[in-house]
């Protein structure tokens, strides 16, 4: 068990580090790719949390991410990707040193808030994996408002939704297995119907940048 | 049995109509499946009078008189969207709003994607009221988003992408908070949950054990919820998408959007608050419910005043009234919680035949701003002007109309809690409403009387607005017994009394 758990905490630690170098990141293929591999690790300590506490119902929830998170949403933003032929660089409000600046301080948000949850008498996993949890809310929601361009705020999206699985397995080992199907169906829909969308946008604008959205006031 | 009914058949509309080759059987296929599920509803009210509460499946659907009175108003709210929109886009096929492809391909696929979704939509609507499951709940209301994108993007303008992307994008940021409140609620039931994990997010299973919720954990979770679902319902100041939405869609998909999605929101919103009142007291989920609701009634006031667009103008009275709901789910107790139901009920109805109306006058006038209308609406269309008239003194709240007794209701419910400054705010955001929509819609509908060209007769649009007209006129005399049990059964639920 203690090392199962030395196995999950290093896990959520690159998860977090890979949060932060999307941050740090300015290319839109680069940051398909680093969901994905940041799914997988979370897949992986779905699997890993599973093995050592026998629940299989675990199993199948790290299954469906990796078959929806790992593979079907990369693979279909990056054909958006390449059918948009879009390679140019993402330009951030905030720039990229303060961006990281920013990140860590969430971060410790994230671990200030996680602490009020923590109860030492009670069996679950370490607080870790739960500030790992929020601070990949937060700062999703902060790459959100900091990058305009519409493919990444898809992607920002899609973060805040690898922070409540991470947040719902170090919470309650995962939410029961009918809604974690539910959630990841919802994923799938989501991530293609606003594919679709930033693809219709991309052809009526001419861009993706969705400050160019202000036709409507008032 | 109904409650399996209730999710078929609008799949099954759905796939009729995705695979039918001509519009007039889709038209068809809606209608009747519609009519379908109105008459199940029915069905299902009279059975939880009946027995209290139906479940289906080991309790995991579960329908009480909350989700009944829900379900009755999507039924009745989608049958007159789908008798009127036959008219609506047959109007829109002739005159060329969707697309001049002279071979009619392009014009089938639009009315496809119509006629599609709109089932879909409905199909996501009711399976969230009847899921007993907080999560499954959750699930069914972000696909009541994700279904209703491609309506709102129906005419592909620039603008609709543009509000499209706020609707799809700002939803999606509230609902995954929703998620997390959910998630926490979960963690706040886990010593209930025992071996059976999937009922640890049953209501029926929380609501029951309320007081063994983890107190810190309610608390955190309702603030999350509040936020997800009140962004659903277009509470301020999450509000920015939904007067884009509302005047982007087609009108039948904006008056569903209007009433019967934010009825879903508002449900959510409701189970969880009962949670959380059942767990920490009513204290303190109505204070927070209070600020949002009255600052949502606030905000939409200057907005109406200065307002040019009449479709903007609606959606920010929908904002208004989803205010004064979430104002007097905060008020809670008896009187509160039958002021909410009864106010839902109401608003239901004349708002989405206040949204009818606006799509006949759109589709004359080819324009949504007050100053472009030539002539006067009652010149025009003496029916359509007559009964947006009505329906916007209905909404304001003017007796004798019915939303006049729930408001009045509700403004009882904040002086006999003692929520004074709440009881002032309440009734001086209303009068400010009341003006500013009389204003302007008075003036758009009476206007200068020259001679403005007169429209012909719409046999399918003016029979909704008749129909749904008239049943305004009685319910603000009289409602019937069985209706008004079921929306006191409803109170009964939210406020446990």
């Amino acid at each position: 068990m203690q090392f199962g758990e030395r196995i999950v905490t290093l896990m959520a630690a690159l998860v977090l580090v890979l949060q932060i170098a999307v941050v740090a990141q300015r290319w839109i293929v680069t940051h398909i790719r680093i969901f994905a591999i940041q799914s997988f690790f979370l897949a992986m300590i779905a699997a890993t949390i599973a093995w050592f506490n026998h629940a299989p119902h675990i199993y199948a929830a790290a299954g469906l991410t990796l078959v929806v998170k790992v593979i079907l949403v990369p693979i279909f933003l990056e054909r958006l990707v390449v059918r948009m032929d879009i390679r140019e660089e993402i330009k951030p409000i905030v720039n990229v040193p303060l961006s990281v600046v920013i990140s860590g301080g969430l971060t410790l948000l994230g671990y200030l808030v996680a602490e009020s949850f923590h109860k030492p008498d009670e069996p679950g996993l370490g607080h870790n994996e739960l500030a790992v949890a929020i601070s990949l809310f937060l700062i999703g929601f902060f790459t959100m408002i900091n990058r305009r361009k519409a493919l990444t705020q898809v992607l920002a999206l899609l973060s805040l939704e690898n922070g409540l699985f991470l947040a719902a397995i170090s919470l309650t080992y995962g939410m029961p297995l009918i809604v974690e199907l539910g959630i990841l169906f919802d994923v799938l829909v989501a991530a293609m119907v606003l594919g679709i969308l930033v693809y219709r946008i991309r052809e009526t604008f001419e861009s993706m940048d969705v400050s160019r959205l202000r036709r409507l006031r008032g | 049995m109904l409650l399996l009914a209730l999710l078929l058949i609008p799949v099954a509309t759905a796939a009729a109509s995705f695979f039918a080759r001509r519009p007039k059987q889709m038209e068809v296929d809606n209608l009747a499946g519609f009519g379908l599920v109105f008459l199940i509803a029915i069905a299902l009210a009279a059975q939880v009078l009946d027995r209290g509460t139906v479940s289906l499946a080991n309790g995991f659907f579960h329908a009480d008189a909350l989700s009944a009175l829900v379900i009755l108003l999507t039924a009745s709210v989608a049958l007159i969207c789908a008798t009127y929109s036959i008219g609506y886009l047959r109007d829109d096929r002739q005159s060329g709003e969707l697309g001049d492809d002279p071979t009619g391909k392009e014009q089938l696929g639009q009315l496809r994607i119509y006629y599609t979704l709109t089932p879909l939509f409905v199909f996501s609507m009711m399976f969230m009221a009847v899921a007993n499951n907080l999560g499954v709940m959750w699930a069914a209301i972000e696909a009541t988003t994700l279904v209703s994108v491609f309506l709102v993007t129906f005419y592909g303008k620039v603008t609709s992408l543009e509000a499209a992307w706020k609707y799809a994008i700002i939803g999606g940021v509230g609902l995954s908070m929703a998620l997390f409140g959910t998630l926490v609620a979960y963690y706040a039931g886990r010593r209930l949950a025992g071996s059976d994990a999937l009922a640890g997010l049953n209501w029926s299973v929380l609501a029951q054990h309320a007081a063994l919720l983890d107190k810190t954990s309610m608390r955190l979770a309702f603030v999350l919820i509040l936020m997800g679902y009140g962004t659903k319902a277009g509470l301020a100041p999450m509000h920015t998408w939904k007067p884009d939405a509302y005047s982007e869609a087609p009108v039948p998909s904006a008056a569903i959007l209007s009433t019967a999605m934010l009825n879903c929101a508002l449900y959510g919103l409701i189970r969880f608050y009962i949670l959380t009142s059942r767990s920490l007291g009513p204290e303190y989920p109505g204070r927070l419910l209070l600020l949002f609701g009255l600052l949502s009634m606030g905000i939409s006031v200057p907005f109406i005043l200065v307002q040019k667009n009449y479709r903007r103008l609606l959606a920010y009275h929908t904002i208004d009234h989803a205010g004064i709901m979430v104002t007097a789910l905060g008020l809670g107790g008896a009187l509160g919680s039958l002021g909410l139901m009864l106010h839902m009920t109401f608003h239901t109805m004349a708002k989405s035949l206040l949204f009818l109306c606006a799509g006949n006058v759109r589709q004359h006038f080819k324009t949504d701003l007050f100053s472009e209308i030539e002539g006067s609406v009652i010149g025009a269309m003496p029916l359509t002007g007559v009964i947006f008239l009505m329906a916007m003194l209905a909404i304001i709240g003017m007796p004798p109309f019915s939303l006049f007794q729930s408001e009045f209701l509700i403004v009882r419910a904040a002086f006999d809690g003692g929520h004074l400054i709440a009881g002032v705010l309440f009734v001086l955001f209303g009068t400010g409403v009341f003006a500013g929509a009389l204003l302007h819609v008075g003036g758009m509908i009476l206007g200068p009387h020259d001679d403005a060209s007169v429209a012909p007769r719409r046999p399918w649009r003016d029979g909704s607005l008749l129909a749904l007209a008239a049943a305004l006129v009685v319910i603000g005399f009289w409602v019937p017994a069985p209706l008004l049990e079921l929306i006191r059964g409803a109170a009964r639920v939210v406020s446990g009394l």
